[in-house]
């Protein structure tokens, strides 16, 4: 199969499977929305140095248990680091704060 | 249309340590196994636990050479991420159809690299991390996956093509579709494993909504060094808890749960779980309620001597009603059932409830193998040869059989190996398709269907 012909392939492929999982697709666009939305103010929270998450819960208004697990999901992929402690409490920071 | 189909001595379902163990021991032999795990990765439960009692070895370090020697081993065919659709007995030996589900991911290119992952948008509960943590759409399964190849989920995908934009090998292949697949075997052996007692079976113990009140496996994320939080942390806040109770028998021995028997690891998990937070939380106290505490195994009875010795406060009580107070500190309502019997109420930073094993699949449609009443995989001739079951040629091996540790997982799978031997030697004669192990087992042809 040469290039064109694997490009209309996998164009026709990626219709059918936008078409078999409309629904689908749109509850997942509609989660990333949420996601886009919460991670904004999480991110505006934890600006400004080291915070635990009830410190980061409180600047945003989020509630902590979705703040820690949003935090543990920026930290596996390199978006927060875990920077120190603060009696029981890790603190975590902006990759990009930490970097600075 | 040409179909492919792979003949074969035997077939294990099920990838976890009894689906390995039983794979090796028969591969080892001589015998061309088929391995068939419906997960993306083999390793099953035990890739996720953090050390193992009694000897508190690392698990994945148990675990890991395990997977790699069943990947490598020449004589065993390795297919995740498939089920088997159907079975039909065909003259000695078995056609077993398979559906191999796709991974959008063309995997002779995927390196594991995970750039893919990283560049999917989404996050979404990681079922390896009991969803503790998140994972993308499309995600290698975990550090020690084997095989070490991404998998995309289609039904949490935004089909945006990030992946593919990211992808250096273009692996990501959209056009993939379930591929079907025959086996033919000789014999089969069944080792679909477990799955726990859910955490919100009991509204008396919050029915799963109260955060700081976690299961034993999420418990094994937590102390694992490749865990969600890499400390052990309260889910709620991420506080390093100061105190923490195991309640026991949390599923098992429950007639309102229909569990009427003992899951037999849980006292064990618990107490092992305890060793190992005293040893990351040396400042926490660490509780555990139980009705009895039952060490059958070797050793096991001085490990629990041992936890007692350091400290661990084991508690004779029946847990009542769990419920939080306005900082999400779980409150235990307990019967203490010591010299005089009475009613307390204990705060915890986190508790940790012990649930049971409940059986992961019922093998009655497909391979007609009966249950017993626990609705674990009933041995034919328990006293006798208890991987057998009333199906020729079928046996059944670790968890799938009844509640059990690794080690008795591991026993059971060697023998459900050395009995499938013993059948296919019997049975050497009549099946003469399949007699000469050295011209036919293993073979991938093609036939037309
Ligand atoms: C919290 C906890 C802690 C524990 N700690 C210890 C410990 O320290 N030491 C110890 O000895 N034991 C421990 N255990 C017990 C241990 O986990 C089990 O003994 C062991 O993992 C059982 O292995 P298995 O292969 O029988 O089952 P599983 O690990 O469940 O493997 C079964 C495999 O079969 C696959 N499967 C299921 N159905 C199908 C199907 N239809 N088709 C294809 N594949 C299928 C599953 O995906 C899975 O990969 C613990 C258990 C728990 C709950």
């Amino acid at each position: 199969m040469n290039a064109k012909e694997k490009a209309r392939e996998r164009t026709t492929a990626l219709k059918r499977l936008r078409e078999e999982h409309a629904e689908t697709v749109a509850r997942t666009q509609a989660l990333l929305k949420e996601q886009q939305a919460f991670r904004k103010k999480l991110r505006a929270a934890m600006k400004g140095g080291p915070k635990t998450i009830p410190q980061i819960a409180a600047a945003s208004g989020l509630p902590s248990d979705k703040v820690l697990w949003h935090v543990m999901a920026m930290k596996k992929y390199d978006m927060v680091r875990e920077v120190g402690r603060d009696a029981d409490y890790y603190q975590y920071q902006l990759a990009e704060e930490v970097a600075e | 249309m040409a179909e492919e189909r792979l003949r074969v001595d035997a077939l294990v379902v099920g990838g976890g340590i009894a689906g390995m163990q039983a794979s090796l021991d028969l591969a080892d032999q001589g015998y061309h196994v088929a391995l068939v795990e419906r997960e993306p990765s083999i390793g099953g439960k035990m890739i996720a636990l953090s050390k193992v009692f009694p000897t508190l070895d690392c698990c994945s370090c148990i675990t890991t050479p395990k997977m790699s020697a069943v990947a490598h081993h020449e004589n065993i065919h390795l297919f995740t991420y498939t089920e088997v659709k159907t079975i039909e007995p065909n003259g000695g030996s078995y056609l077993v159809h398979c559906v191999e589900k796709p991974r959008y991911v063309d995997t002779g290119l995927c390196t594991g690299c995970r750039q893919c992952e990283y560049a999917c948008p989404i996050d979404l509960p990681d079922p390896f991390q009991m969803g503790l943590s998140a994972h993308r759409a499309i995600r290698v399964p975990f550090s020690t996956a084997v095989p070490q190849k991404a998998v995309l989920d289609i039904d949490h995908c935004l089909l945006c093509g990030k992946c593919e934009k990211a992808c250096p090998v273009d692996a990501i292949d959209f056009t993939q579709g379930p591929q079907d697949l025959v086996i033919e075997a000789r014999a089969i052996v069944l080792a679909t494993g477990y799955e726990t007692t859910p955490r919100d079976a009991k509204a008396e113990y919050g029915a799963g909504k109260l955060s700081n009140v976690i299961d034993g496996l999420m418990m094994e994320r937590l102390l694992a060094p490749t865990g969600p939080y890499l400390h052990v942390l309260r889910p709620s806040d991420g506080k390093e808890p100061d105190s923490i109770a195991y309640v026991q028998c949390a599923g098992s021995r429950d007639e309102t749960l229909g569990v009427s028997y003992c899951s037999r690891v849980c006292c064990m998990y618990a107490i092992k779980q305890a060793m190992l937070l005293s040893g990351a939380l040396p400042m926490a106290d660490i509780t555990i309620y139980y009705m009895d505490i039952r060490t059958f195994g070797k050793g096991y009875e001085q490990f629990y001597q041992n936890a007692r010795a350091m400290g661990i406060e084991f508690v004779k009580a029946k847990v009542g009603r769990i419920t939080e107070d306005e900082y999400r500190n779980p409150i235990v309502r307990v019967e203490i059932m010591e010299e005089a019997s009475r009613v307390e109420e204990r705060k915890h930073d986190l508790v940790v409830l012990s649930v049971g094993m409940l059986p992961a699949y019922d093998p009655r449609p497909l391979y007609g193998v009966p249950i017993a009443e626990d609705g674990f995989v009933e041995a034919a001739c328990p006293n006798i040869a208890p991987p057998m079951t009333a199906q020729p040629g079928v046996f059944a091996a670790g968890t799938a059989t009844g509640p059990m540790d690794i080690v008795d997982s591991i026993v059971m799978a060697g023998a459900a190996a050395a009995e499938a031997a013993a059948y296919l030697e019997r049975h050497d004669g009549e099946a003469k398709t399949y007699a000469g192990r050295s011209i036919s087992m293993g073979e991938k042809e093609a036939i037309h269907a």
